[in-house]
């Protein structure tokens, strides 16, 4: 399963720099000799047929050569290197939050299944959703930043343990971790109401066992598969979600860095992002994978 | 479709008061869309260096940007393009991903494999990101967003068609159609795809949003629409600088995106309830 798409995602990846035009010309500018042309081209191997090249380039990444960067004197794996950390710090936070309050907000509102609630809580969910979050970003940043001057609009302000750094986190992990919060509370609400009349519930509210046990332990626990699946579906969204947050915010991360070199045309930075983002996803995915194990332990993968 | 099936699921979309919300919604951006040259107060590419920056007023409902030029007019005008480019985006996604759900769940076999396999590679590339990567190597502009959002986002109509077709298969009258001798393609066409409809419909209305949000956002980020074009995402981007003192030049579109969206997400929502109750409900 994850070699071919492995395969598939490189293949994409790599016809991106083809998709772009020539690549020497992108390397050395419009005004370059017909010969040093197709010196370089040589020199290069881009004279080779292309399932070569692709071979070629393929077994470069394998090693973690990402190639050199057009505009920056140097090497693609640092850049993204020196930029991946504020982006997983980004994603991860907001993902936390919207967990962190989807998951109680779920299962408080389907202890109380009422119509009116039920609508509401679409309407909200819908509302969210339709949100362009570059938008919600400059609308916190205006309310926040520049009217109630209590957070920095822009930048890092420093590791997030120290005051500076957690001010200047808040708004961004603020702007990729609220819309998705009605959709969870939405999904657990209805995944927990489909269990809450299980027999197995009643069995144990029978027994005498405590009321949150019941919840958490016998109704949490099965209403969670849904929840997870969602939540790996959402991944790839999180990280089209960052590269948006983190232009807004002036986020030192990968997202920010993607933008910049989509606008310079440096396509080595951009094949390196796009193909950590989708190794990323691919792994997250994995992960949920396994987390699905971990809630259920009568899925087992041969 | 019959007249009395039909005439319940009007009456079963009308009970939906979400919905008919929605429908007000996307009625109010078609009609700014289609009468954006009769209503708009001004050209919205006149400049006016004598009205820059102009706080919302009675001459400026919305403001000005700026190069003095009216919001409103913009914000009205850029309806045009939310609704065209959400629609390019749609079609094409829904004829290419659509086109090879059908030939997925008819042919089967390796082609299905294969098809489905194309489906997961695109799927763990972020939709946003490729996109974002293809409409720069391309040069950017309206017709590369849309083709680049077309191409990143097909697999889902993909797998909606491919799993109609998969259990339309098995009905007794698709049986029976192959029992008579009936051509395949004439399965297809005639027995098959009509009955898609429904949720074709339905997700399609779904996707109008997400490809709003995303040409917005492809905008917004430089690879979209280009300046001096009112598109909502590139006027979202034009107030960004100026947030500290011309907080109406960013919000305005913003609330025109949002609209459209909701309308959208509203009326699919509605219409998932009455044409296709076996669909699964995302949220």
């Amino acid at each position: 399963m994850l070699v071919p798409t492995l395969i598939g995602v490189t293949a994409i990846v790599f016809s991106l720099m083809h998709v772009s035009g020539d690549p020497i010309r992108l390397l050395f500018g419009p005004n370059v000799s017909e010969e040093k042309v197709l010196e370089k081209r040589a020199e290069l191997g881009l004279d080779k047929p292309i399932y070569v090249q692709y071979w070629n380039w393929l077994s470069q990444v394998v090693q973690g050569n990402l190639g050199l960067s057009i505009h920056v004197q140097d090497r693609v794996g640092r850049l993204i290197l020196d930029r991946i950390g504020p982006t997983l710090e980004l994603t991860i936070l907001a993902l936390i939050l919207t967990v962190a309050i989807a998951i109680p907000a779920g299962i408080i509102s389907a202890m109380r299944p009422y119509t009116i609630i039920d609508n509401a809580s679409r309407f909200i969910a819908l509302f969210w959703v339709s949100m362009p979050y570059f938008w919600l970003g400059i609308m916190l940043m205006m309310v926040f930043g520049l009217r109630l001057r209590i957070l920095p609009i822009s930048g890092r302000g420093g590791p997030l343990w120290t005051l500076e750094g957690l001010k200047s986190a808040t708004l961004p992990i603020l702007t990729l971790g609220l819309p998705p919060i009605a959709l969870f509370t939405r999904l657990t609400r209805s995944a927990m109401l489909e269990v809450v009349n299980e027999e197995y519930i009643r069995t144990a509210r029978s027994k005498g066992v405590r009321e949150t046990t019941v919840v958490v332990h016998h109704g949490l626990r099965n209403a969670l598969l849904p929840v997870v699946t969602l939540l790996g579906l959402r991944l790839p969204w999180l990280f089209g979600g960052a590269v948006i947050t983190e232009t807004v915010f002036a986020w030192p991360g990968m997202g920010r860095l993607l933008v910049n070199a989509v606008m310079e045309r440096d396509y080595p930075v951009v094949q390196g992002i796009v193909l950590v983002i989708a190794l990323l996803t691919v792994l997250a995915n994995l992960v949920v994978d396994f987390a699905y194990v971990l809630i259920d332990p009568r899925i087992r993968y041969g | 479709m019959n007249q009395v099936t039909s005439s319940r699921t009007v009456r079963r979309f009308a009970r939906n008061r979400l919905a008919l919300v929605g429908l007000v919604f996307v009625a109010a951006v078609a009609l700014a869309a289609l009468l954006a040259g009769l209503i708009a107060p001004y050209d919205p590419l006149a400049m006016n260096f004598d009205a820059l920056l102009v706080p919302p007023s009675a001459t400026h409902p919305m403001g000005t940007d700026m190069l003095g030029r009216d919001l409103l007019s913009r914000v009205l005008y850029g309806s045009r393009y939310a609704l065209l480019i959400g629609m390019g985006v749609v079609v094409l996604q829904m004829v290419l991903g659509g086109a090879l759900g059908l030939i997925a769940g008819f042919v089967g076999g390796v082609v299905d494999s294969l098809i489905m396999r194309m489906v997961d590679i695109v799927w763990s590339i972020p939709g946003l990101v490729l996109a974002l990567a293809l409409a720069g190597a391309l040069g950017g502009g309206i017709w590369v967003m849309i083709i680049a959002i077309a191409v990143t986002g097909w697999g889902q109509f993909t797998r909606l068609l491919r799993g109609q077709v998969l259990s339309l298969r098995e009905l007794d009258y698709v049986t029976a159609a192959y029992a008579v001798g009936a051509p395949r393609r004439r399965i297809l066409f005639r027995h098959v795809l009509p009955n898609t409809l429904g949720p074709v419909i339905v997700y399609t209305t779904l996707e109008m949003p997400t490809a709003i949000l995303a040409s917005a956002a492809l905008s917004f980020l430089g690879v979209g629409a280009q300046p001096p074009t009112p598109e909502w995402g590139a006027l979202i981007a034009d107030g960004r600088g100026l947030i500290g003192f011309a907080w109406w030049v960013s919000t305005f579109p913003g609330l025109a995106i949002m609209i459209a969206a909701l309308g959208f997400n509203f009326v699919g929502d509605g219409l998932r309830d009455v044409l296709d109750p076996r669909f699964e409900r995302r949220i």
